[in-house]
């Protein structure tokens, strides 16, 4: 045994020596550890297929008074004469849809209530009904941005000439 | 004071064998289950009803299990002739056989909608994927698209020919009038007359008083109020009520009271009702002006004599 | 003749008799199977009333997932267009299909139980002290991987059901501060469920997340066996101590001979007496063939009693009224549906503190226990002692409360999340004709 180790070579210098194991450790880890981060940055998708934020829907003049639930983007278009907006169907506790029932919106899953115009009546809800950002394209359809959210009471007026 | 090594092993052992013994009987229920079906005994059923009508040769040729019709560009996988085994045997086995082994009745539309292209579920509706009684025609729980029934065509105060119009339509729906169609094409006309396009949108076309009525058929319906309709909680029920007097189902309706005899507010929930969206490719929709042409020579006695409606119309 | 059959039935079953203690040892030893069981186990861990062997049910029912999980793989597509399809086909076309996802079903939703009420008899016996409190910590590693092994599975098959229990769970992610938005960005990759979810959640549900809990269940297996085995044997340890020392006779060879007098005493590796054990094989080898074959039958008898639930298919339009998550995250439901508070123009949506605050908290607090613990040693290893009576009650309160919340949800709660009381009428809900 003593004889075994005293046939190898005599560390020339220690000191380099631990330099260069850090170094070669540090490498390894910074390495696999930006590895890791490099998988996990594939988990964030750069592009989606699913309908954009921004959209157009129909006319102005194509909507009737009141309320229309537009199931596939979840969300109503209210009209007032010549004064639109939209209200996002999208409960904001969980994010079921609610039903629009006359006189409030109600939520199916947990029972959250809201005004006509959005803001909470009663349940578990924390926040009013969103409002998109609700605008008439330089085409004349109805163009709604669900990425951005306007305060209630925000209308856009469209002159439809018939209403 | 401590227990005997040997009461583990008395004791389990005794366990033991009593699990072993409950294991092979719950698998043996499940080999039971898995070949005592309810298809199973239509399909033993069904070799002796051909060979009395002197189809020794296709008894030959019959070999049990579970058949399908598989559309995929519909998505038809209807499973229902694996019970509805007598479907295309009409020119041999008379209609008075008790179901599910009756023939398909030789209507005359039945030509241009071969089983092989449409399958069962799209006119009949029901669960295509089924292989039960109450699975394949009720659906499990949440199917919302259920066969139509003589029972429940009853329910809604109709026949079954009359309620699966509805279903005519989905493909139908730009036929001014279709031959054999009578509940739709009665809709149709009322749906001029009325002129309801006047105040709803069908479409992209219509006023805007009411709503869009385009895809009523897909509507859910709990989005409509049923706190003043009488009789049964279904969409279908509302759309009658409302058409017989919109003001009091819907308060502050604006639509007018049409005063329509039950029979009319039927046939246009029917239409209403029929308006669904629908992904069958383009093959599969049928061109208005051969449905016109047909209704044409039907309406001149004179140029045939004896019109089949369907050979007319396609 | 009777002799032969015995010995046919003990083959058959596995019930042999070693002949030797030798035999019986290397039985274990020696077997690649086994070789992590100990070769004696105490008399006091074959106790049914201790543990009611309530870790080897949960192992049992983790081989049966994994077996009827793998052997669904084959039939599953994990597609957003053919998911739905592909249950159906397994419920009325794929032969013993429907028995296969029923009995996974149903083993899925015992082993949350299970699992739980494991973690409840640990604590209750105080069985997570010391260098034992590592385990505890693995163990509810376990019951985690567990919940996010049901919550995974829960939206494959594409039916109402899972798609909007799905909305209301990513939801609640959402909820949490600062890493929320991401969290949900990441789950259901996109910002709405679509294809990508499914495949994440499914890669989760049949890889990462069974990979998970099969290798801490491996860890969690030798530790309880590096920790000394069961707690139950704690206070015979401690009487063995307490009893005055009476040194092993032994001889010892020296130089000149036999030496009368004493050697190193050497412990057998559960301290424990000679007659306080007995051999792993075949008490504890057909122990544990027994508890498999009893959970096996009971969830196979379950299997064909009960059709596991499938609703209509995913329609993200219509949300069914009310939707429902499964009975064991129920109570949760039941929190974020009723903890949102509003302090004027303030208000803290019940899906943060419902949602993550409270069961975080119980998390937390449920980790954390063995270092709150301060009863005295010998409250180890036994049911109920006087001495934790307070902190049994806690968990019994907790556990309570629990209960009731999930008897609510799931009894109660009707359509618009509204109560009705048993014998009350629920409004029909509309059908289509």
């Amino acid at each position: 045994m003593e004889d075994d180790r005293k046939a190898r070579p005599a560390n020339p210098d220690p000191e380099r020596r631990k330099v260069l194991r850090m170094l070669g450790k540090g490498s390894v880890l910074a390495a696999f550890l930006a590895q890791i981060g490099a998988a996990g940055r594939a988990f964030f998708p750069n592009v989606l297929y699913e309908p954009p934020s921004r959209f157009k829907l129909k006319r102005p003049s194509d909507y009737p008074e009141g309320y229309t639930f537009d199931s596939a983007k979840r969300l109503f278009i209210v009209r007032k004469a010549d004064s639109f907006h939209t209200i996002s169907a999208i409960c904001t506790h969980l994010g079921c849809t609610v039903q629009w029932k006359a006189v409030e919106f109600d939520c199916p899953c947990h029972g959250s209530r809201f005004r006509p115009d959005g803001t909470v009546i009663g349940g578990p809800a924390p926040r009013p009904l969103s409002w998109w950002q609700t605008a008439v394209s330089p085409d004349g359809f109805i163009e709604i941005d669900t990425s951005t959210e306007v305060a209630i009471g925000t209308e856009l007026i469209a002159k439809t000439g018939k209403a | 004071m401590a227990e005997p090594r040997e009461s583990y092993e008395a004791k389990d052992f005794g366990w033991m064998v009593a699990m072993s013994i409950v294991l092979l009987v719950l698998v043996g229920i499940s080999y039971w289950r898995e070949f005592d079906t309810e298809w199973g005994k239509y399909q033993d059923e069904f070799p002796t009803v051909l060979s009395h009508f002197g189809r020794g040769d296709d008894v030959k040729a019959f070999r049990p299990g579970i058949r399908q019709i598989w559309i995929p560009k519909i998505g038809v996988t209807d499973r229902c002739i694996t019970c509805h085994l007598g479907y295309e045997w009409s020119s041999v086995l008379p209609a008075s056989i008790a179901e599910p082994l009756t023939p398909h009745s030789m209507n005359p539309w039945l030509a241009k909608h071969e089983f092989a292209k449409f399958g069962c579920t799209p006119c009949h509706g029901g669960d295509g994927w089924a292989t039960t009684v109450v699975g394949g025609h009720e659906g499990g729980k949440g199917w919302e698209d259920p066969m139509l029934s003589n029972k429940l065509a009853a329910e809604n105060g109709l026949t079954r020919g009359e309620m699966m119009q509805m279903r005519c339509n989905f493909c139908h729906r730009h036929d001014v009038a279709t031959p054999g169609m009578d509940e739709i094409n009665i809709a149709k006309a009322l749906f001029k007359k009325k002129k309801c396009i006047m105040c709803h949108v069908v479409e992209g076309n219509g006023g805007v008083t009411g709503p869009e009525l385009t895809y009523e058929g897909d509507k859910n319906p709990e989005l409509v109020d049923f706190a003043h309709v009488t009789g049964p909680k279904t969409f279908f029920n509302w759309n009658v009520q409302h058409l017989k007097a919109a003001e009091t189902v819907t308060p502050g309706s604006q639509m007018p009271d049409f005063n329509m005899p039950p029979d009319q507010a039927r046939a246009m929930t029917l239409l209403l009702l029929s308006w669904r969206r629908l992904s069958y490719p383009p093959e599969y929709i049928p061109d208005p002006t051969v449905a016109a042409a047909a209704m044409a020579a039907i309406a001149t006695p004179s140029a045939s004599p004896s019109p089949t409606p369907a050979a007319a119309a396609h | 003749m009777r002799e032969q059959l015995r010995r046919l039935w003990r083959q058959i079953f596995w019930a042999w008799t070693p002949n030797s203690d030798r035999e019986a040892s290397e039985a274990i030893v020696k077997n690649l199977w086994l070789h992590w069981f100990p070769a004696k186990i105490a008399r006091a861990s074959m106790d049914w009333n201790y543990s009611f062997w309530l870790g080897t049910a949960s192992a049992s029912l983790l081989l049966i997932l994994t077996v009827t999980g793998v052997m669904l793989m084959f039939f599953y597509v994990p597609s957003t267009e053919r998911a739905y399809g592909s249950i159906k086909d397994l419920e009325y076309a794929v032969s013993f299909g429907r028995i296969l996802r029923n009995q996974h079903r149903w083993s899925a939703e015992g082993m949350v139980a299970v699992v739980f009420i494991h973690m409840a008899r640990v604590f209750f016996t105080g069985a997570y002290r010391g260098s034992r409190s590592i385990n505890w910590l693995v163990g509810i590693a376990l019951l985690l991987g567990t919940l996010l092994l049901s919550f995974t599975g829960y939206l494959l098959p594409w039916d109402q059901l899972a798609f909007w229990a799905i909305t209301v769970g990513t939801s609640i992610a959402k909820e949490a501060p600062v890493v929320g938005a991401s969290v949900q960005y990441i789950l259901l990759g996109g910002h709405e469920i679509g294809q990508q979810t499914l495949l994440r959640f499914y890669v989760l549900h049949v890889f990462f997340l069974p990979i998970f809990v099969w290798i801490l269940f491996g860890y969690h297996m030798w530790r309880v066996r590096k920790d000394g085995g069961l707690a139950a044997l704690e206070p015979m340890r401690i009487a063995r101590m307490m009893r005055p020392k009476e040194t092993p006779r032994t001889k010892s060879y020296s130089f000149f001979g036999i030496t009368p007098g004493t050697s190193v005493a050497v412990m057998s590796s559960t301290g424990l007496e000679e007659e306080d054990q007995v051999f792993s094989s075949p008490n504890l080898t057909r122990r544990l063939t027994l508890v498999f074959l009893a959970v096996f039958n009971v969830t196979l008898a379950a299997a064909l009693m009960f059709n596991a639930p499938l609703e209509g298919p995913a329609n993200p339009s219509v949300t069914p009224n009310p939707a429902k998550a499964p009975w064991y995250f129920v109570w949760l439901q039941e929190l974020v549906a009723s903890t949102t508070i509003r302090i004027g123009p303030i208000s803290v949506s019940g899906g943060f503190i419902g949602g993550i605050l409270v069961p975080g908290f119980l998390l937390l607090l449920i980790t954390f226990w063995p270092w709150f613990d301060r009863s005295p040693l010998k409250a180890e290893g036994v049911w109920f002692p006087p001495e934790r009576r307070r902190q049994n009650y806690t968990f019994i309160g907790a556990m309570v409360v629990i209960v009731a919340l999930i008897f609510v949800g799931v009894y109660l709660r009707g359509p618009y999340w509204r109560i009705y009381w048993p014998g009350q009428a629920r409004p029909e809900m509309p059908r289509l004709y």
